[in-house]
Parts: C-alpha cells; structure tokens; sequence
C-alpha cells in the first residue's frame, strides 16, 4: 500500500523551505557537535603534518593503512548520487524523486572527503600539486602510466560534473527561495536562479540539460571506482589485487554502500527536519528492493573474486585467502565484514515488513556500511602484511589515535556538511516533487483503485 | 517534460475477447510459407547433424567451432527468457507483448541440451589442469555441467509451463486439442489460481534468474577458460553472462520484429517496447566494451608473459579477424548506432542492430572457444608457453554451424505452433492498466502500477 498524502503547491513550498528559512534548536546542536569532531581531526592532521607519517600505524611493508581505506569507502558513498539519480531519472523511477538531491549532495560531500584522503595520506601534503601534468619548476613529468595519476583526474572530473548537475537540478528551487526570502538572501538566491521565471523554454532547457548531464555522468560514475580499482588491480607484487574483476567488483560494492548510505541519510533527514510526507514507507522499499539485487550482484563479484584467488593454486594468493579465513584478527574481520555487509542485512530485506520500517533500515544500512568499510580494509591490509622474501623488517599495521581520530572526523565531516547544505538549500528538490504530483494519477480497476503514473511519449 | 508535439498515446486497444480470439487464431493458422521455411530448417538440421557425425571422435582441436555453436547458442537462446523473468521482476508493462516470446526460448534448451552431450563428453579430463573445481574429483565438470543446464532447462520449461498456463485453458475452452486440457491442469481462472500462479512465476523466475548467471559461470570457465594454461580471469564469466544478457535482448529485438512484421501482431507490440528494450540493449552494448576492458587492461599492464600470451591468443593473435568482427559489431557500430533516438524508436533498424550483434557474438563466441579448443598441451602447465596457430572452419564445421543454429530456429517455431505466441492474459491485463486522458491541452497515456 502507498501512503501518501495529497499536498498542495504551498504546502510543499511552506514544508520544504522550512529547514531554510526556521531552523530547528537540534540542528544547531547537531552541526555544533559534529563540528567540534571536525575541529579535532583538524587539529590531528595538523600535529601529522608537523610530525610526520610515522605518528599513524603505518609501518613497512604496511604502506597503506587507515587512510587509503577510508579514501576508498568514501569513493564508494559517492557512487549513489549518479546511480540513484541518473540512472533512475532516465529509467523514469517515479519513487526516485525525494531521494535524488540528497543523494547527490552526498555525492560531492564524500568526494570531497575522498579526496583529502591520499592527501593526508603523502605526509608532506603540501606537495600534492606534484600529480599533476606540468614540468616548468620541477623538470619532471608524473608518470601518466600510473593510475595514481589516473586517479585525481577522475575524481575531479566527477567532482565537477556531478557539481553541475546540483546546479542544474537546484535552479528552480533557488528561483522559490528567492521569491520567499528578502535582503541578502533573496538577493543570493536571486542570482543563483539565473533569472528562472518557470517559461516553457526554460523548463524544456532544465530538462534537457538534467538528462545530458545524467548520460554524460553515467560514463563517469563508472570510470572513477574503475580506477581506484586499478590503483590496487596493476600492482603486480601484491597478492590478491592483480585480477581483472577488480573495477566492476569495485563499481557494484560502491553501489551497495552507496545505497545503503542514501537510505540512512534520508531517514535521519526525515526525523530530523519532519519529513513524513514526502520520504514515506514506499520510497524506502523501492529503495531497499533496489539494495537487495545491488547486494547480491556485490556478493556475486565477492565470490568471484575470491574463488578465482583459489582456481591456480598460487602460494601468496592462497595465503592471503587464508589470513582472512584462519588467521587472527583477519578472521574476526573478515566475520564481521561478511555477517555485517551482507549475512545479517540482506535477508531481513526480504521482509517486506523490514524494508518499510525506519528504524530496521536504519539499523541494516549502518551495518552495510559498517561490513563495506572493513572489506575495503581487508583487501588492503592483509595483502600488504603478508611476510615475503627479501624484506629486511616486518611491520604489522595497527591503527594509532591520530587515525583514528581523522577517520572519525571525516564521518563528522560529512554529517556536518548536509546539516549546513540542508540550511542554505532544499534537501528535496520542490519541484520534482511538484512534477511528482502532477504526473501522478489513479486508475479504477473492479473494485479495486490502483496507483498509476501518466506516461509522457 | 512535456514537449509541444501533439499526438495520441499508444494504447493498446483490443477488447479483451478479441485478444482471445486472435492469438487463438493466429496459433492454429499456419500458411504455407511457415510450413516451407520449416521444411528447409529441417533439411539444414539433418546436414548439421551429418557434420557433428563427422567431427565425434576427433581431437580436441577439431571441436571448437562445435564448442563455438553451442555457447553461441546456450547465449542467445536460454539467455532470451531473462528478458522476460527480468522485467516482469520489475513489474514493468512494456514486456507484456514479448512475455511470451521470450519464455518460449527455454524449448529450444532441450535442444542445447542434446547437443551438449558429444561436447561433454569430449571434455578433456582435468587431471593435471586447473578448473574451478579446485579439489573435486575429475569428472566434477562433466557431471556437474550438466546438472546445471539440464536444472536450467527444467526450470525454464516450468517458467514457459506456469506462464502459459491460463492461455492452454482458453485454448481448452474453445475447442482445442486434448493437450491443452491436460496442460492447463483444471485452470478455471479463480483467485486462489491466479495467486498460486503468480507466486510459481515469482519463483521459477528467480531460480532462472540465478540459474542462468551459474550456468553461464561453469560453461565459460570449464568449456574455455580452464583449457588454457594460466588464464586466470575472475571476470570472465560475467562478461560471457553480460555478452549473454545484451545477445538475448539483441535475440528478442530481432524475434519481435520478425512477429509484428511477418507474424500480424503490429497492433500488439508497440514502439514503447522496442524503445525500452534499445535503451538495454544500448547499456549492454556500453557494458560490454567495459567487462572487456576490465580484463585487457589488467593483463596488457601487468606485462607478464604468460597472460601476453592469453591476450594474444583470444584478441590479437590467431584470431584477430573474430576479435575485431566481434568489437565493431557488439560495442563499436552498436553504441554508435544505438546512441540516436530515432534510431532506438525504428524497429527496422533495431532488428538491422540486433542481426549484426548477433553476428558479432558469434564471433566473440569463435575468438573465445575455438581459441581455447586449439590449446592441446594442457598438462603440468601453469602458463600458456606459446600461441597455437589458427583454427580455420572444415566443411563439417561450416556444417555444424548453420544446422546447428537452423535446428535452434525449428525448434523455436515448432513449439510455437503448439503455445500461443503471444500471452493473452498478460495482454488482456495490460489493456486494464492503460488508460487515456487529457493532461492540460494534451492526450496522454495513465499506467496503473499495482503493488
């Protein structure tokens, strides 16, 4: 059953402008705390900046720890914007509407967050510049064979694009929040809009330029995880990292808790700013239908990957199957990656009554991501780790304070971001909903009335 | 958004007694030209057959065009019935006039399943050789292999079986042969039925679902893949399921316009489904490129010589000339062309696409399987040492090509002189979820979408 309520033009105006123009006391005291956690990863990278990489737990042959999966999940976040906005925008997924701007300004913000990963990560981050193409003072080239090199320019490419597509899809809600708001805020609002007066013509370019930049977008979504993929997939030394299903084994794991991070999103946004009518029971179990066949398409990949590790029988990829399997701690990760990412959520998605709860969504999507952030740490650290010839020292990895700490601030860190988005801009785009409305219908079937959706040629 | 260009929307608009009548009709009329091409179909059968006689007993070498065939075959045709299983998971209405069509694929799994017989047994034994069988016995392929395509063969027989149910009870009812009476098990069309009905299509098309990706995982890796030293390649597998997936839609593009052409059902199978199935077929194509991208790139940077050989042998190598047929006409011309919309809204110039993907699968299918056929040293060997020459087609091999794929064909139209075509239950409930109505100056089409 729907359970949707007719809502009138201003009612979804006055609503969905409200976390804008009155603010609730809780939002303040979210962002508050959650800035204050940004403040002190803050402070950590300033004191590793000042003293060195060997403040984290790094150590040879260990190179990469705590940051590069955390770059890596967040990558992954990112991926849910594109996939749950453009490829159900062409798709013309009716239920698509609320989720679709939160989506992708998560998007950006863990991009964003991604990036300043393996920026962290350099230890002298002041010379992150170097990855890129110039020689004039240095007088030398970065290797362009290198898909450490491949990587900022995706994560760029798609940092840009999918900004552009916010922009596109915000025009007409900024063009609402400048004939709502007065003095300094009508006068930003009003620039921002770009003149948008809702003409036909007008309309037809938001359109347009809406469903190119998703096509375009498509194309890009997948190239970035691809690559970050490859970052891991070209080395030839590491067992369990040279194998051609890395990039789609990547790209569907990124859906999963891509997906999976929208949804936990969108419900904590629904409680936080009141939202009951507009993110409502169908939308999460279109949502959490969607989740289970991204799931099992990830589980698919997953034993892809780890069958194809066993097939030749070579000794290091075999090792490294059995640290996750027999050896502790891997094991104990490896128990809780499997039984949280995938064992315990994907099974109670078959409950119709699971996927129309919000508290039980809340509650398997945080674990998705909990599982989809180990994972990324299981395919990096233990095919580091293991001990090989030729190697004067060994290291184990165990994550310091610092890491910890700049590893939790980025979570703050996005949090904080919505939270300041939500306050200058609409989380759920007015007038996709309004089209919603328009294009939405009832049909009588005998005795039975049936939701219908008028279907433009 | 809406655009200025008026015109009515396409309903369909069959009362639902006519519907009954028609397909009932078209089922049982069949006019000569049906009975010639039949004939001929039969005739090229028995040359394939007198090919596959040939070629029993020959050396490994000599059976990859026949391994080719089969793969070609168990792609394009027990694939098609996913487009169905699919889209009907996804409740959407546009694969109603094809439903039926693309069920009716899984007949032609019996006759895979014959032919798959000789090659199971020319299977060469996994003593000394890897396979995805990592620590079971020997004849694990073989056996299991065959497990799966026949389980995939009965589970898509009882898919066709549990779909066509209401309409063998129509065809009972209006004076049809005795068989439809049995099939149709005392379908009287109750609520209890139709909910029984509804659940079994649930569940048959979910075991299809999984069925057909696992088949498509033991064929490839057990048929080409473990035949050559040291090609390990984690991807493969989904990329022989999705080249599947884009050669079944490429399967029921070609088979819905061969229906509305020369079959009389234009007013049953409208644009709307050519266009959605193109935009699928479109991101198949796109997909392709990518799986096969995945593993290129891995293997050409790792520069070991090993997978330089693989790469050689199944892309640049002995069978270049399939590669290349198989890149321009699966992803290169596809994408190019498929990218227009007016091109995705003509279903001429899809089944012109759909006829040249198909094509390029089979080539993609001799790059894979020929190939791999080719390699005869398979023991103790942990990489592929050198690239065999070239397998050039024999005139039994040419013969078991086009008797092979002509049986499939007849297999096909035999069975769809017995089962209707076109599902008749799924058009009449189409014709109750659409409507018509004016939306501000325009006529547009409303859609009823049940829970």
């Amino acid at each position: 059953m729907q359970d949707r309520k007719a809502l009138t033009d201003k009612q979804i105006n006055d609503t969905l402008t409200n976390s804008i123009l009155r603010t609730p006391l809780h939002w303040y005291i979210l962002t508050g705390f959650f800035a204050v956690i940004v403040l002190m990863g803050f402070v950590a990278v300033g004191i590793l900046a000042n003293r060195g990489l060997g403040m984290t737990g790094m150590n040879r042959p260990v190179y990469w720890g705590f940051f590069i999966t955390n770059f890596v999940f967040w990558i992954g976040i990112s991926h849910a914007g594109v996939m749950l906005s453009a490829i159900l925008r062409l798709a013309q997924a009716e239920w698509r509407r609320p989720a679709t701007r939160a989506a992708e300004v998560l998007t950006v913000f863990a991009l964003g967050t991604a990036a300043m990963m393996p920026i962290v990560h350099l230890g002298r981050m002041w010379r992150f510049y170097w990855v890129f193409p110039y020689d004039w003072a240095r007088g030398i080239w970065p290797d362009i064979r290198s898909p450490l090199v491949w990587d900022p320019h995706a994560l760029s490419t798609y940092l840009i694009g999918s900004s552009l597509f916010i922009f596109v899809a915000l025009i007409p809600d900024f063009a609402v929040l400048r004939d709502k708001t007065t003095g300094m805020a009508h006068q930003i609002y009003g620039a921002l809009s770009m003149g948008f007066r809702g003409s036909v013509r007008q309309w037809r370019l938001q359109a347009i330029a809406g469903i190119i930049l998703s096509a375009l977008l498509l194309p890009v979504f997948v190239s970035v995880h691809s690559i970050v993929s490859w970052d891991f997939g070209m080395a030839m030394a590491i067992p369990a990292w040279h194998t051609t299903i890395f990039a789609p084994y990547f790209v569907i794991g990124a859906v999963h808790s891509g997906v999976a991070g929208v949804i936990t999103v969108l419900i904590l946004l629904r409680w936080l700013f009141r939202w009951d009518d507009f993110i409502r029971r169908e939308h999460i179990d279109a949502l959490g239908r969607l989740l289970f066949v991204v799931a099992n398409a990830w589980l698919f990949f997953f034993a892809l990957e780890f069958m194809f590790g066993l097939y030749h029988q070579e000794g290091t990829e075999v090792v490294v199957r059995d640290l996750w399997l027999f050896q502790t701690p891997w094991n104990v990760i490896f128990l809780l990656f499997i039984f949280t990412g995938y064992i315990i959520p994907v099974p109670m998605w078959l409950f119709r009554s699971v996927r129309r709860s919000f508290p039980l969504m809340l509650f398997t999507t945080i674990l998705v991501n909990i599982g989809m952030w180990l994972e990324r740490f299981l395919l990096i650290i233990p095919s580091m780790g293991r001990k090989h010839s030729f190697t004067f020292v060994w290291g184990d990895f165990a994550p310091s304070p610092i890491e910890l700490m700049i590893v939790t601030a980025t979570f703050a860190l996005v949090f904080m971001l919505m939270l300041l988005f939500a306050k200058a801009f609409p989380l759920i785009p007015i007038f996709d909903i309004k089209e919603g409305n328009v294009l939405r219908d009832e049909i009588q079937i005998g005795r039975r009335t049936v939701q219908a959706v008028i279907r433009e040629e | 958004m809406s655009t200025n260009h008026h015109h009515e929307p396409n309903i369909f608009q069959l009362e639902p007694v006519e519907v009954t009548r028609d397909v009932i009709a078209r089922t049982r009329s069949r006019g000569s030209r049906y009975w010639g091409i039949v004939g001929v179909l039969a005739v090229l059968l028995v040359i394939g057959l007198i090919g596959l006689g040939m070629r029993l007993g020959s050396e490994t070498t000599k059976l990859g065009y026949y391994a080719a065939t089969f793969s070609f075959l168990f792609t394009t045709t027990q694939t098609a019935p996913l487009v169905s299983v699919a889209f009907r998971m996804t409740k959407n209405h546009w694969r109603r006039p094809i439903a039926r069509a693309s069920e009716l694929f899984a007949v032609v799994g019996l006759f895979n399943l014959l032919i798959f017989i000789p090659l199971m047994i020319a299977l060469p034994s996994t003593e000394g050789r890897w396979t995805i069988w990592i620590q079971a016995a020997s004849w694990s392929p073989h056996v299991f292999d065959t497990m799966m395509l026949a389980s995939l063969v009965v589970c898509g027989l009882g898919l066709l079986w549990s779909g066509a149910i209401p309409d063998f009870a129509s065809l009972r009812d209006k004076g049809g042969s005795k068989i439809y009476s049995k099939l149709a098990m005392g379908w009287q069309g109750t609520v209890r039925q139709w909910k029984m009905q509804r659940v079994l299509l649930s569940f048959l098309g979910a075991f299809y679902f999984i069925g057909i990706i696992w088949t498509h995982y033991v064929i490839s890796s057990d048929f080409s893949m473990s035949l050559v030293p040291g090609w390990v390649d984690s991807i493969y597998p989904t990329f022989h399921a999705l080249s599947g997936l884009q050669a079944a839609l490429a399967t029921m593009l070609l088979t819905a316009y061969v229906l509305r052409r020369f079959g009389g059902y234009k007013e049953y199978i409208p644009m709307e489904t050519f266009w959605a199935m193109s935009k699928i077929f479109l991101a198949t194509s796109m997909l392709w490129f990518y799986f096969w991208w995945s593993a290129f790139i891995t293997y050409w940077y790792g520069r070991q010589i090993g997978e330089q050989h693989v790469l050689q042998l199944i892309n640049f190598g002995p069978y270049i000339y399939a590669f290349v047929i198989a890149f321009l006409f699966c992803f290169v011309f596809a994408v190019f062309m498929l990218i227009w919309n007016p091109i995705r809204k003509n279903p001429g110039a899809l089944a012109s696409i759909a006829l040249m993907v198909l094509i390029g699968c089979f080539f993609d299918r001799v790059r894979l399987f020929v190939s791999s056929w080719s390699v005869s040293d398979l023991r103790d060997q942990h990489h592929l040492h050198y690239v065999p020459d070239t397998v050039l087609p024999e005139a039994p091999d040419i013969m078991i090509i086009v008797g092979l794929i002509s049986g499939a064909i007849l297999v096909y139209m035999l069975a769809s002189r017995l089962i209707p075509v076109m599902s008749i239950w799924e058009m009449r409930e189409l014709r109750l979820y659409q409507r018509s109505r004016m939306l501000v100056r325009k006529k547009v089409m409303v859609l009823g979408k049940p829970e």
